[in-house]
């Protein structure tokens, strides 16, 4: 049996005292954009249909089951360390409650991305390779190495590089992982799986940027030479992360010869996350020449014209109940 | 990834047709780049795993003795005359527009090795199969079929162009409608017809209004039944059963009446929240409307629902074969029917809220639908894509599951025109090239797995001649969707294509010598002006000239001449006097997958993209263009979304008077919307004549800040 994943750290105190959230009295609109939007986005990986992906799981190669469920663990490591970590720790920094509110369903949103993968995982593949995939991602050094480093800003004392390194896991960090299954989309296999993915995709989209937008609103507190720190920072830990992610891909995707495209991915990525903390891009553009199938599949739009019969589709949403009135009825 | 490190994304098709949804440098929509990639495919991968043969003779030979092909079909035809056919079907030199064409065309349907590496047909090869089989041995019929599947006028439905000509096969035939009545041994049988025909690959869709509801008695005691919900999953599991190929998979619906008692309970099995022991996750769900519904709600009335067994004791008939609309007061006043009551608008507004979540249920306007209907007898139903309508009659079973007596269910075969190249054509012999092709593939069609199936069939050969690419079709002439020269074009093309339909089927009665079982009692044989079907047409109730100079000269331009009132009279007195061959003859379906391989837009809709991501199980997440949009002409291809759904809406409504059957209409909305919009626009719909609707679909804008830059399909 192999012990669950947990990460050991220090009790966080969340806030000194509370006053009573007032959604009409807004500090900041953007809070009740991104509420309405990650609330309207609300979903559970049960309604996907996943074990209609299950032939296509059986017609894939050993080495690629294998990629599958490392990549899959990979991200479970992560979204458990931004559900249970990340976001409950930017609460304590939050300019508004209603930023503290919008923190709660980031938190509970990734918590809702780990088990899907676990949703994934049993409709998928047996408990022997769960938990060897599993104890794999234990192990893996550069797996390990940058949750370390993602969870020791986490529990530092600065809320700005809380922030920075937090948008870098959404924005950047996830993308190695959210490669394998946007390629394997592309190319007419587990398209069920794919529709998770696209939906924990739209979710971080907008995590990351809001988390980005919040670090930005914050920077315009501090002194210009505090601003330029910040900024050193911020490419120095980007550099830290690249680096790790290099080698990480590769111990990932060496054996199915997709490492250079990858990269091309990471770099694309590692842009926007910049983008979305307001810092120019790092690496050039023709560095970043992503394969179109993987960018074009990317967007965050719930737009595609999905096939109801053999799969549900990432484009509903919650809907918003507005009563009739008797004009409606006038006939 | 089946040959490791050797991936390169430059010759990867699928990376070429992506660069479609990116634009290039200079802002322009890479058109060029699909068409490499379909090149690309189809002379590289295709062309290395297709398997050739020196002569016609050789092949035919060789897909015979494998037990490829149907050696009856080739039977019928001279050696000679195969060889000049399949010669002169070589000679188009035919190539896929689209990259989804092809690829779509190659995954699902062109012949394979039966280890699935090698291909044993192209395009114009399954087409010529296609056309071979139904021509039954007129040579000259078969090569009118094949050119026009060729050419594009006419597609074959999915399941004919799949499977005709095939010795291993399953049936031809798009959509099959079961009633279930209200005991064990008809719910037993309809999980038969689920798995008996899914097995054949059709869509079945079934009755649940007859169910008694949950808490009914069960042999007089009380709180028994569990209702309909415990169905619902069993034919759930039975659909994904019998697919497990995942050919096309959970290709099942059911229906059930707006006043059944287990509605909620019915439209909660779709909510994001629901439990795990009720989730409907892939059967596909619709609610029969009637008229009181919507005069309940405005009058801001309770809706009473109607227990399903008490209404069978009291009128002697099933739930579904009385009108609620015209007894509604009548079983309202009567004791003897339990009743439960809901909110009439809130019941709107739960529609609409599943309808955000899930896209789903459809909507059938039952009064609509049966004041149209031609033929007698009650329709309670429609299919899995909403647009059969046809009536049915009852069954009833012995304790062992045999007949006690064969009521009559629906079969229905789909074949679509592309309007663009049926225009091209002059429209009247490609209408009736695809009413003799559909009329065949019914005489070649026996279900003797669902006997009701069966004999209605052979009853009625009844026919659902579609439409495809309007949108494409208005673009290319210069038209918007939805603006008044587009309506004006849909009303009288839909006309045209009517009279030429029932030309053709009176035509095909004469030549048969029998009209369909139910024509004396249908509205076709009613004298003139006493309530004949034809009455619309010649005392002025519909419009029957151009109302606008550019319309009229579009006809022109093509020499399609339109039927005048005189036409009409002439052709309603030469039905009375022979009838017609089948019993329906039209239905506009969705048109999914067959429009890519055509390269039409999808049914008479507005375009969902200009370039559509399209994703499904077997190919993929692909991307298609609009047909016949280029760089230059951008402006008359807005979206659905943009366009709205009022414009759709007074689209279908102008083809609708024309259509016996139904059209699948999808409804399309900004995630912004709320349940009300969705409300509206049903109002609308119903008010307008509109018989069925399908499919709610939303598009949600990513926030402003996370978009993918430069991708043609994320931008408004």
């Amino acid at each position: 049996m192999v012990p669950p994943i947990s990460v050991p750290r220090k009790p966080l105190k969340l806030i000194d005292r509370v006053s009573a959230i007032n959604w009409n009295r807004l500090e900041d609109e953007k809070d009740l954009e991104v509420w309405d939007r990650l609330t309207g986005n609300f979903w559970l990986p049960e309604k996907v249909p996943v074990s209609n992906d299950i032939p296509s799981w059986q017609r894939l190669s050993e080495a690629e089951h294998t990629l599958t469920m490392r990549v899959f663990t990979g991200l479970t490591l992560l979204d458990t360390i931004q559900g249970t970590v990340g976001a409950v720790s930017l609460i304590p920094d939050a300019l508004t409650p209603h930023e503290e509110a919008v923190y709660t369903n980031i938190a509970f949103m990734e918590s809702v991305h780990a088990k899907s993968y676990s949703s994934i995982f049993s409709t998928l593949c047996s408990t022997k390779e769960i938990d060897a995939a599993f104890s794999w991602s234990e192990e893996n050094e550069f797996l390990q190495k940058k949750a370390q480093i993602v969870l020791d800003y986490y529990e530092g004392d600065n809320p700005y590089k809380r922030k920075v390194a937090s948008t870098l896991l959404e924005s950047f960090l996830f993308y190695s992982g959210f490669y394998l299954p946007m390629y394997f989309s592309a190319h007419a296999k587990l398209t069920n799986t794919a529709d998770v993915i696209r939906l924990i995709i739209r979710d971080e989209a907008v995590h990351g940027y809001y988390i980005g937008y919040k670090y930005q609103k914050g920077l315009e507190q501090l002194t210009q030479p505090e601003r330029d720190s910040m900024q050193d920072y911020t490419y120095d830990l980007l550099n830290e992360l690249y680096d790790n992610e290099e080698q990480y891909t590769t111990s990932l995707y060496s054996e199915v010869g997709l490492v250079e495209d990858v990269e091309k991915f990471l770099r694309y990525n590692a842009n926007k996350a910049l983008m979305n903390l307001g810092y120019p891009a790092l690496f050039p553009a023709e560095a970043t020449d992503v394969n179109p199938a993987i960018l074009a599949a990317l967007s965050p739009n719930a737009d595609e014209n999905h096939d109801f019969f053999s799969g549900s589709g990432s484009s509903y949403v919650m809907g918003k109940a507005v009563e009739t009135d008797d004009d409606d009825w006038d006939f | 990834m089946s040959e490791p490190t050797a991936y390169d994304p430059a010759h990867d098709y699928h990376a070429l047709n992506a660069m479609l949804n990116l634009y290039d440098k200079n802002g322009k929509i890479q058109f060029d780049k699909d068409k490499q990639a379909e090149r690309e495919y189809v002379t590289g991968e295709i062309a290395k795993r297709t398997i050739t043969f020196p002569s016609t003779k050789e092949r035919l030979n060789y897909l015979i003795e494998n037990k490829y092909y149907e050696p009856e079909v080739f039977a019928q035809y001279s050696d000679e005359f195969l060889d000049r056919f399949y010669q002169h079907l070589e000679d188009k030199h035919f190539e896929f527009d689209t990259f989804l064409g092809a690829f779509k065309f190659y995954t699902s349907y062109a012949l394979k090795t039966f280890d699935g590496k090698n291909y044993l047909e192209d395009f114009p090869q399954r087409a010529g199969a296609v056309a071979l089989e139904l021509a039954s041995g007129d040579e000259k019929m078969a090569l009118t079929v094949a050119d026009a599947i060729i050419n594009g006028s006419f597609q074959p439905a999915t399941p004919t162009f799949l499977n005709l000509a095939r010795a291993q096969r399953g049936e031809p035939v798009s959509c099959f409608l079961v009633r279930i009545e209200d005991n064990m041994e008809s719910i037993a049988r309809a999980i038969n017809a689920a798995l008996q025909l899914s097995k054949r690959g059709g869509g079945v869709a079934l009755l649940l209004s007859n169910l008694r509801e949950l808490g009914a008695p069960i042999k007089h005691i009380e709180n028994q039944s569990s209702g309909v919900v415990p169905v619902m999953k069993l034919l759930e599991d039975s659909f994904s059963y019998a697919n497990q190929l995942g050919a096309r998979q959970g290709a099942g619906a059911v229906y059930l009446s707006a006043h059944h008692p287990d509605i909620m309970r019915f439209l909660d099995t779709k909510r994001e929240n629901a439990d795990e022991k009720i989730r409907i996750k892939s059967l596909s769900l619709g609610v029969v409307i009637p008229d009181i519904t919507f005069e309940l709600a405005k009058n801001h009335e309770k809706m009473a629902l109607f227990s399903p067994y008490d209404v069978e004791r009291v009128y002697g008939k099933p739930f579904a074969d009385i009108s609620v609309n015209d007894h509604y007061r009548e079983m309202v006043a009567d004791d003897r029917i339990r009743k439960t009551y809901i909110d009439a608008r809130e019941f709107f507004m739960t529609l609409a809220e599943i309808q955000f979540e899930s896209g789903y249920p459809y909507i059938v306007f039952e009064d609509t639908v049966n004041r149209a209907n031609p033929i007698e007898g009650r329709i309670a139903m429609s299919n899995l894509c909403s647009e059969i309508l046809q009536v049915q009659e009852p069954s009833s079973f012995n304790t062992d599951l045999t007949y006690s007596h064969v009521g009559r269910d629906i079969s229905c075969n789909l074949g679509s025109l592309n309007i663009a190249k049926a225009m091209d054509a002059g429209l009247a012999d490609t209408v009736r090239t695809a009413i003799r092709s559909l009329t065949a593939v019914s005489e070649h069609t026996s279900i003797d797995s669902v006997p009701s199936i069966r004999r209605a069939n052979e009853e009625g050969h009844a026919i659902g001649l579609g439409q495809m690419n309007l949108h494409g079709f208005l673009a290319r002439e210069g038209m918007m969707y939805g603006s008044p020269e587009a309506l004006d074009f849909t009303n009288l093309y839909f006309m045209t294509v009517a009279y030429n339909a029932y030309k053709a089927s009176h035509e095909l009665a004469v030549e048969r010598g029998k009209a369909f079982a139910l024509f004396k009692t249908s509205a076709y044989a009613k004298p003139a002006g006493q309530g004949n079907y034809f009455d619309k047409y010649t005392d002025g109730t519909l419009t029957l000239e151009p109302q606008t100079q550019k319309v009229r000269e579009v006809f022109e331009k093509f020499h399609v001449s339109l039927p005048t009132k005189q036409d009409w009279a002439e052709l309603r007195d030469e039905i009375l006097k022979d009838g017609i061959y089948n019993q329906n003859l039209q239905a506009v379906p969705p048109t999914g997958s067959i429009s890519y391989i055509n390269h039409s837009t999808s049914s008479i809709h507005p375009i969902v993209s200009k370039i559509e991501i399209r994703k499904e199980g077997k190919v993929g997440r692909v991307y298609y263009p609009a047909a016949y949009m280029t760089n230059d002409n951008l402006e008359y291809y807005a979206d659905a979304y943009e366009i709205g759904w009022k414009a759709i809406i007074d689209t279908y409504a102008a083809a609708t008077p024309h259509v016996d059957q139904g059209l699948s209409l999808t409804l399309f909305f900004p995630s912004t919307a709320t349940t009300r919009d969705l409300n509206k626009a049903q109002i609308y719909a119903w008010r307008k004549g509109i018989k069925t609707l399908y499919y709610i679909r939303l598009r949600q804008q990513a926030l402003s800040g996370t978009e993918v830059q430069g991708c043609v399909s994320c931008t408004l």
